[in-house]
């Protein structure tokens, strides 16, 4: 079997942000060990097992939420499914404020090789109104911490364009991550997302949001202060030093299959030429409960034609700085694109330029 | 079957009183379906279903064997319960000797219980009150029983209570259909005399007409004259509605039931004409009854403008069931080729746009209704125009007539002040109030039929808890101060969203309409200018600010398919916009005028 890309989803988080829209659940106790039990015996039933582990991702929720020997047990049962390929990528997900040297420590023991932190914000008055669970301070720490564990490939998250953000505190913000020297940045804008707290708020007019022009200018930053601080675009939110791209997430913008264990968790599978995209019972209980009793796990699922692959390798395919195949598109909208400044290509590839970039949603619709 | 064991009758109701689950009772009872699960039988389309009300008349025959041990044949013909379909309650009723009056029991008498009412007794017909619904916890028979003789003078001391939901009381019914409505008395040794009370296209047999026999018979093989457009016809098929179309030997004196003979176009079997035999036939024809008038007109446009056949098509087929649609091409600057329809009224309208774009699989735009104006101009010509965008300069207009209709409202007394304020604010002039029970008022004023075109009924609906209803005739036409307004996007006029305002309400109404436009129309990648004008004069204005960026911050494996949807989904908005100029509309934006009554 062809190897391929792995994706853990653990649901569980100290509390619930505001802004976010991720299957996660404020729960603890007895559940977690549950679920944790569930997961493992969801991916040892895999129908994918023995497909070779080309990159592996855990998720959340918050899998520094976990115990190390949780940790410990999930990563097992995917090594004993999936055998990691020699140089295999293997990420957590991990919130500053739920690690430490020790959780570190053993998570690297596991196998870990790569941490990805949620730090969104170096200001303290961000964290709470994003209702994050840590302080700006242990970003510092976890990440010299994951250091000391031997970590040498490191991911920050950072957002901007938060409520009452100034370019200069963005701007700020950034220069104290990139102090940090991580391998990898993500810098995503806040997108408020319906069914969330804050989609509420910004309905009642409570949230002070940057408007588009300053959204601009915030994204114009993270393009020019990472460019020179050596770091490269290599996706739309996505910056890394040289040769350290997530190799996980190119799985996804590749359009590539990827199996997808735990409670919401989304995998699709190669259904030549098709594939098959599934989703997990997103409610704990309720997946404990399939597992447990030999349900179907998925509850929705859904075939990707060879046209639906199409639209879907446009729309991830223009996120990447090196844009995606010409094969197929429509010439004159290719043209329209162009001259308006928004896109360029070579006999082989389309890709969007500086200001195509702000309108990546646009040049979509006109090429799908 | 002998006519004095033959009954014809129907089924008058104000909307949502019942009758079609009692006429689904009656047709149960007498065994002509058996074990069917299908609801509300006489309703066939998707659309009347869905949406609870009937459009089409249909008819069905029932033989029932009544407590004197006899068999009756009776006829049902099902009427519409929608005050825009009161055109085709007066075509029923002329087919029929007698009519059930359903009042809902907990609801009592509404307007168009007494304006059917009224037209049945205009007609002669007998009238069997029933007062239905009696199983719900409001229900009041006595209420409704006084509601019936106060308000619709008809002697209800042995109105028939009953449930059509539940079974109860529909051999009480029957047995008063039998016993209370006269059977015809048409004569069986004169030439032939059929009204034609109803008709629709088949794709094989042609027209298909719908008829009463009032004197002579009909069967296969005669040749048959219609009275009124003189053409003859061969008979190929009688029969009558079992439901649906079951083919008999023919059609005898005070019967009912259905001819087809080749016809190839509705137009041949016009609904009012009398059928009569070529030779021998008789000398005069039925009385008729009022033609169905349009009061409603708009633009129907395609999407693309490469549908524009298949719209002529879809129209032209539309029309061969639905003879009161009127259309003929118009174009618009902004639209492109299009046609300009006449309706009955605003769900007429709606039903309409919604057979055409889901029957025949198109994208349409409708421009803003209107009515039917009458322009006299400084040169002495005279010209109907329901078309805003037609209008000549206003310094070539001497005066504009409009068209108002004769509103009956039924309302709880408590709500008398709200409905009379809003009749005012819609330009109306009280006629009388009228009290048919204590607790209840009806009130008579003459409205613009323009003003109701908006939200009137929504609002009379809203600022009377939902206790009012509402009918209307057609009145005639009154002289009014009314003005053409225009709107520009970007500084040029979009023809298809002008419309015609009483110039006291322009101000109100053009800044209101600036406004809906503000909110519908998508940001674009300029600027936009919106504005309101009379003539060369801009009364409101707004600029819709320019997007300056579209992009997902993240999208991972689990959001692929939630993102994609998203972006198919705009596609499909994309597609279903009309570029004006520069400048790309949705469809509400059209009717954004509807929206804006203050």
């Amino acid at each position: 079997m062809d190897p391929i890309a792995v994706y853990v989803h653990t649901p569980f988080c100290p509390s619930k942000c505001g802004y976010c829209d991720f299957n996660s659940f404020a729960m603890d106790g007895e559940i977690i060990d549950r679920t944790v039990k569930a997961i493992c015996q969801e991916i040892l039933r895999s129908s994918l097992r023995g497909a070779p582990a080309k990159t592996i991702f855990f998720g959340g929720g918050t899998p520094t939420f976990l115990s190390g020997e949780q940790l410990d047990s999930l990563l097992k049962a995917v090594f004993e499914v999936h055998p990691p390929i020699v140089g295999c990528e293997i990420t957590s997900e991990a919130n500053p404020g739920t690690v430490d040297a020790s959780k570190f420590a053993s998570m690297r023991e596991s196998g870990w090789n790569r941490i990805s932190l949620g730090a969104q914000s170096f200001l303290d008055s961000d964290l709470l109104r994003l209702e994050r669970v840590h302080k700006a301070g242990e970003i510092e720490r976890a990440v010299l911490a994951a250091r000391e564990a031997g970590f040498d490939n490191v991911n920050l998250d950072l957002m901007f364009a938060l409520p009452d953000q100034s370019r200069h505190a963005w701007r700020s913000n950034l220069e104290r991550a990139l102090a940090l020297e991580p391998e990898h940045l993500s810098l995503y804008c806040l997108t408020i997302e319906q069914n969330t707290a804050f989609y509420k708020k910004n309905l009642r007019g409570e949230l002070n949001l940057p408007d588009d022009d300053s959204q601009r200018d915030m994204y114009e930053d993270c393009l020019r202060i990472c460019a020179e601080q050596g770091y490269e675009q290599y996706e739309i939110s996505n910056f890394s030093k040289p040769g350290r791209e997530c190799q996980h997430n190119l799985c996804y913008w590749y359009g590539e299959a990827y199996a997808g264990y735990g409670p919401g968790a989304v995998g699709c599978l190669p259904l030549s030429p098709d594939l098959l995209r599934y989703t997990n019972l997103k409610h704990p209980e309720r997946y404990c409960q399939a597992v447990e009793n030999g349900d179907p796990i998925p509850f929705e699922s859904e075939i990707i034609d060879v046209a639906t692959q199409r639209t879907e390798r446009i729309m991830l395919g223009l996120r990447l700085n090196k844009g995606v195949s010409h094969e197929g598109l429509p010439q004159g909208a290719l043209a329209k694109l162009e001259q308006r400044g928004w896109i360029g290509r070579d006999d082989q590839r389309v890709w969007l330029t500086a200001e195509g970039r702000h309108f990546c949603s646009e040049v979509a619709l006109e090429l799908i | 079957m002998d006519q004095s064991r033959i009954r014809n009758f129907c089924i008058i109701a104000h909307i949502d009183h019942g009758k079609s689950t009692l006429a689904d009772r009656l047709i149960e009872r007498c065994g002509a379906i058996r074990g069917t699960a299908q609801e509300q039988m006489l309703d066939s389309m998707d659309i009347e279903r869905e949406r609870g009300i009937t459009i089409k008349m249909a008819a069905v025959r029932l033989l029932y064997i009544a407590k004197d041990g006899l068999e009756y044949e009776l006829n049902l013909i099902d009427t519409p319960g929608h005050v825009d379909f009161t055109y085709e309650v007066s075509r029923a009723l002329a087919a029929c000797e007698g009519a059930l009056l359903v009042v809902d029991a907990s609801q009592g008498v509404e307007a168009q219980t007494i304006a059917n009412a009224n037209m049945a007794m205009n007609q002669n017909l007998e009238i069997v009150p029933v007062i239905n619904k009696i199983d719900l916890p409001h229900a009041d028979v006595e209420r409704a029983r006084e509601e019936i003789e106060m308000a619709v003078a008809v002697d209800a001391s042995d109105a028939i209570p009953c449930s059509a939901k539940a079974g109860i009381g529909i051999d009480e019914i029957l047995e008063a259909i039998v016993a209370k409505i006269p059977p015809p008395v048409g004569r069986d040794d004169k030439p032939l005399r059929a009204l034609i009370y109803d008709s629709h296209f088949d794709a094989y047999q042609g027209a298909v007409a719908y008829v009463r026999v009032r004197d002579g018979a009909v069967k296969k093989g005669d040749v048959i004259k219609m009275m009124n457009t003189g053409s003859t016809f061969v008979v190929d098929s009688t029969g009558h509605f079992g439901p649906g179309l079951q083919v008999n030997d023919g059609i005898n004196t005070g019967e009912v039931g259905y001819i087809t003979a080749a016809m190839k176009s509705i137009g041949d079997a016009q609904v009012g004409d009398t059928v009569t035999t070529r030779d021998e036939g008789a000398s005069e024809a039925l009385p008729g009854y009022r033609k169905a008038l349009s009061m409603v007109f708009c633009g129907l446009y395609p999407s693309d403008g490469d549908q524009y056949e298949d719209l002529r098509d879809a129209i032209a087929k539309l029309q061969l069931n639905d003879a009161s649609l009127q259309f003929e091409p118009e174009t618009s600057a902004a639209l492109g080729f299009g046609f300009r329809c006449g309706f009955l009224g605003l769900l007429h309208m709606d039903i309409a746009r919604e057979r055409l774009e889901r029957e025949f699989n198109l994208d349409l735009i409708l421009t803003a209704p209107s009515v039917d104006y009458i322009v006299h101009k400084k040169n002495g010509d005279v010209e109907h125009i329901s078309n805003p965008s037609e209008f000549p300069d206003a310094n070539e207009i001497l005066a504009i007539e409009e068209p108002t209709v004769k509103a009956t409202i039924m309302v709880p007394n408590e709500y008398v002040g709200a409905v009379m304020t809003l009749c005012q604010e819609r330009r109306g002039t009280y006629t009388k109030t009228e009290y048919p029970t204590p607790q209840r008022v009806i009130l008579y004023y003459t409205l613009p039929m323009g003003e109701i075109l908006l939200d009137f009924f929504d609002k009379l609906k809203s600022n009377t808890r939902g206790y009012a209803s509402f009918d209307y005739d057609p009145d005639e036409y009154t002289a009014s101060e009314l003005v053409k307004l225009d709107i520009l996007l970007n500084g040029d006029i979009v023809d298809a969203l002008s419309f015609i305002v009483h110039k006291s309400f322009s101000y109100n109404r053009g800044r209101a309409v600036v406004e809906q436009l503000r909110k519908v129309v998508p940001r674009q990648q300029f600027e936009v200018r919106v504005q309101a004008a009379i003539g060369a004069k801009v009364i409101a204005a707004d600029t819709i600010k320019p997007f300056r960026k579209n992009v997902i911050a993240k999208c991972y494996g689990g959001d692929i398919s939630r993102k994609r949807k998203l972006l198919e989904k705009q596609k499909e908005g994309k597609k279903r916009m009309k570029q004006i100029g520069s400048v790309e509309l949705p469809q509400e934006a059209f009717l954004s005028v509807l929206k804006v009554a203050e």
